[in-house]
Parts: structure tokens; C-alpha cells; sequence
């Protein structure tokens, strides 16, 4: 019997990253057990809650539904990655001003997708914003206020 | 036994290995795959990541067919001009599939060849008459889409093939509508119960001359409903006939899945999806797309 394991390489918020692992493990189970990243959240495991959305190569993607090696060459980015020279970034400061946080297991999840959509399109609508995180369920807010949130942040970054 | 992966990085390489080994499991987004690993449904030994050929991520035309590589994902779709052009219904099939995060990793061809009743492709596929351009040991094969699934997550293609591109007639001229419709519990991430593909052109007199018409989800396979398509041909919609129609698409379902408990839901359920899909129609001039 050989144990295979495969060998990762990629950009881990901004860092060059090699990893070994198992290559039918989840990129969720790589960052969370092989790579300490606990921020991205298991939800259901299967691809229904956003709670565990990252960003790899730009776009939002659920990390449960991807096996590890997939990331090889790719750019990824987990919600310990985003943040602002000074602290929090836009989007985490205006989920603090607009109580988009309740209990927050969501909440690095729709940060991801927030921030995917505001990489594509700066000045997404709100319509955009809803859809863009209508794949990340939250049983607390009511949504109301991470969409405040959301578009605060972005009239922050176009007022810049 | 732990699990091999292998990116292979061109299309010959791939199929050489396909043909070589019989413990590959073909991987391209991973979203089907990954929930029938993590529940042990499957234990690949091999996992073979097509999901970056080039050959397989391609969208083109060619002598006036559409060809869809199988690797383009659904966002793909959706970004794509071409596609809303020549394949509007397949275009609202992608903007209406799982949530934006599977979107941006599922591919068209996984979709279909994993099969299930639900996969939101298939009917769009349908109404475009695609067929599926396969690589098999000593050459290539079409498969018409119909055709792909010899049950719910049966697929006929043998281990050692792999579906390279599906082939689709273009949406024709002047179209009064194209369109794709779902029911599922929630709007985003829901499976779907039942899914409605249709391209319909009325003549000058207002008579339909030109209808494909498909479902999806509410039988084992999805499945072209020519009943339905004969029963409109040549006649001028009115509200009336296009209930009469939706009980045939009802009715065909019926004779398909045989009456099931949840029967008495989906019946009218898929009646009144039929007519709210059509109901376009009943305003000439406004050409609805979807």
C-alpha cells in the first residue's frame, strides 16, 4: 500500500506556500488542520452555507467542495488575509459600524464573497450585492445590515 | 489506500492515462465529486483534474454550431457573449445555478456527466438538440444528450472516455421566446424540483412554427416533451391553450415518473410553471429571453 500525498504549491495571502497533503482532503481541511487557518468556518460540508467561502484567483468559491490540490498555482486569499494597513479592512470595519455580526460564524464567509464582488465590480449595485451573497446563509441578521454594510464599504472605497 | 492526483497537461496525456489505468475518477470543479467523497459514496484511488485543459475550456463556433468545451464553468457561461447570444436559454440556466461560489467552480460537463435528475444543464442542453463530442479508445464518438444518462447518476460513458466538448444548435432567428424556469425551495442553492427549458417563434398569424420544449428535475432523467411541442405546433397561443398544454406537460410527466406521493404537488406545480414560462406569448410583439 503507498501512502500518496501531493505536493501544493501556492499564494496563501500573499505568501508562496508549499504544502503536503492528502489529495482527496478538502481545501477547507487543509487550511483549517494543515495550515492553522481556522477563520474559514465548516458550516454544512457541502457546499449549501457559504460559511466556509474563500477567494481563489479572484473569485469566491466554496473551500468544502474543492479537494486541496486544486489550489496548486492558484492565489487564494482567507479572511485572515484581508486587512488594512491600520487594522481592519473597509469591509470588516463596516460589518462592525452596521451590526452585520451576530454570531458571526457567517461572517468571514460573506466578508469573502463581499470582497470578491467588490474586486469584480467597485461599484456593485445593491441587487449585485444580494445576489452576490445570497450563497451564504445567515441565521441571525436578517441580511439587512450585512448589505448596509457592504455597500458602505464600497461607497468608501469609490469616494476614495 | 490514500488517494493519487494527477493534472495532466494536455489532452493526449489525459486520455493516454484514462486509457491506461481503470481506477481513474475524472475530476473538473470537484462540487458533485467532493460531496460524494466527504459522505463516502466514493473512494477514488486516482483523481485525473481535467478542469485546466485547454482543450476542454474553450467556447467557439464553428460551421454554425456552438461548441461548449467541457471544463467552462458555469460563471463561464455567463460571462460569455456568445452564449447569450446563441444559447439564451443555456444562459439562464447559468444565472439561476447553485450559488455564485459553485458557479465560479462547476463545469458544464460535470454537470452533465454526473447525472442527476437535477442537473440544471440538461434540459437547456436538450432544447438545444446537443450532443456530446467524446474521446473513447481509438477516436471520437457523439453521444446526444438524451441519450448521456441511463438513469439518476447513471452515466453511459465508459470508464477510459471523457467528454471533450457538447456541440449545440444555435438558437434560431427570431425567436419570440427563450427561456429557463425552476422551482426549488429557495431561490439561490436550491435543488432543483422541477426545471423548464423551452425556444418557441410564432409566424406572422401568431401560430407557434417552432418549439423545443424540455424538463429537468421531476423525472429520472431529464427529457424533451414532444407531446407537448406536437400538441402547440400550428396553433396561436391563448391563455386557454397554454393551460391545456401544461396539464400535457403535466400529464407526460406523470407517465414518465408513474404517480408518485409527491404527485399532487408537482402536478399543478408543473402546470403552472408551464404557463408562467409561456405566458410571454400572450403579448406579440414582446420577445422574452431569458
Amino acid at each position: 500500500m503507498k501512502n500518496h500525498t501531493v505536493t501544493i504549491r501556492f499564494t496563501l495571502n500573499g505568501e508562496p506556500t508549499t504544502v503536503e497533503a492528502a489529495a482527496d482532503v478538502s481545501v477547507l481541511h487543509l487550511l483549517r488542520e494543515h495550515l492553522g487557518l481556522k477563520g474559514t468556518k465548516e458550516g454544512c460540508g457541502m457546499g449549501e452555507c457559504g460559511a466556509c467561502t474563500i477567494v481563489v484567483d479572484g473569485r469566491a468559491v466554496n473551500a468544502c467542495l474543492m479537494f486541496a490540490p486544486q489550489l496548486d498555482g492558484r492565489e487564494v486569499l482567507t479572511v485572515e488575509g484581508l486587512r488594512a494597513e491600520d487594522g481592519l479592512h473597509p469591509l470588516q470595519q463596516a460589518f462592525v459600524d452596521h451590526h452585520g455580526v451576530q454570531c458571526g460564524f457567517c461572517t468571514p464567509g460573506a466578508l469573502m464573497s463581499a470582497y470578491a464582488l467588490l474586486q469584480e465590480n467597485p461599484r456593485a449595485g445593491r441587487e449585485e450585492i444580494v445576489t452576490a451573497i445570497s450563497g451564504n446563509l445567515c441565521r441571525c441578521t436578517g441580511y439587512r445590515n450585512m448589505v448596509a454594510a457592504i455597500e458602505a464599504a464600497r461607497d468608501r472605497r469609490t469616494d476614495k | 489506500m490514500s488517494t493519487e492526483y494527477i493534472r495532466p497537461q494536455g489532452l493526449d496525456e489525459a486520455l493516454g492515462l484514462l486509457q491506461e489505468r481503470q481506477d481513474v475518477t475524472i475530476l473538473a470543479g470537484g462540487t458533485d465529486l467532493m460531496v460524494d467523497r466527504r459522505s463516502e459514496k466514493i473512494r477514488p484511488r486516482c483523481l485525473l483534474d481535467v478542469s485546466r485543459l485547454p482543450e476542454l475550456r474553450r467556447i467557439r463556433t464553428r460551421d454554425g454550431v456552438l461548441e461548449i468545451g467541457a471544463a467552462v464553468t458555469i460563471s463561464e457561461l455567463l460571462a460569455s457573449g456568445t452564449i447569450a447570444r446563441m444559447a439564451p436559454v443555456l444562459a439562464g440556466c447559468a444565472r439561476r445555478f447553485g450559488s455564485r461560489q459553485i458557479r465560479n467552480v462547476a463545469t458544464i460537463g460535470g454537470n452533465v456527466a454526473h447525472c442527476a435528475p437535477c442537473g440544471d444543464t440538461i434540459a437547456p442542453l436538450l432544447v438545444h438538440e446537443a450532443q456530446a463530442v467524446v474521446a473513447a479508445p481509438g477516436g471520437t464518438r457523439t453521444v446526444d444528450i438524451g441519450e448521456m444518462a441511463g438513469g439518476p447518476y447513471q452515466c453511459i460513458l465508459a470508464p477510459g472516455e471523457l467528454i471533450r466538448c457538447f456541440r449545440l444548435k444555435p438558437c434560431p432567428a427570431g425567436v419570440d421566446l427563450a427561456d429557463f424556469q425552476k422551482i426549488g425551495r429557495r431561490r439561490e442553492l436550491a435543488i432543483s424540483r422541477i426545471s423548464m427549458a423551452a425556444m418557441v417563434r410564432l409566424d406572422d398569424d401568431g401560430g407557434v412554427d417552432f418549439m423545443r420544449f424540455a424538463v429537468g428535475a421531476c423525472t429520472p432523467t431529464p427529457h424533451r416533451f414532444r407531446e407537448v411541442e406536437d400538441f402547440l405546433l400550428g396553433r396561436r397561443p391563448d391563455e386557454g391553450l397554454l393551460w391545456q398544454a401544461g396539464r400535457l406537460a403535466a400529464d407526460t410527466m406523470i407517465a414518465i415518473t408513474g404517480t408518485r406521493p409527491s404527485a399532487a404537488y408537482k402536478q399543478p406545480a408543473v402546470q403552472g410553471l408551464f404557463l408562467r414560462m409561456m405566458s410571454p406569448l400572450l403579448q406579440p410583439g414582446r420577445k422574452s429571453h431569458a
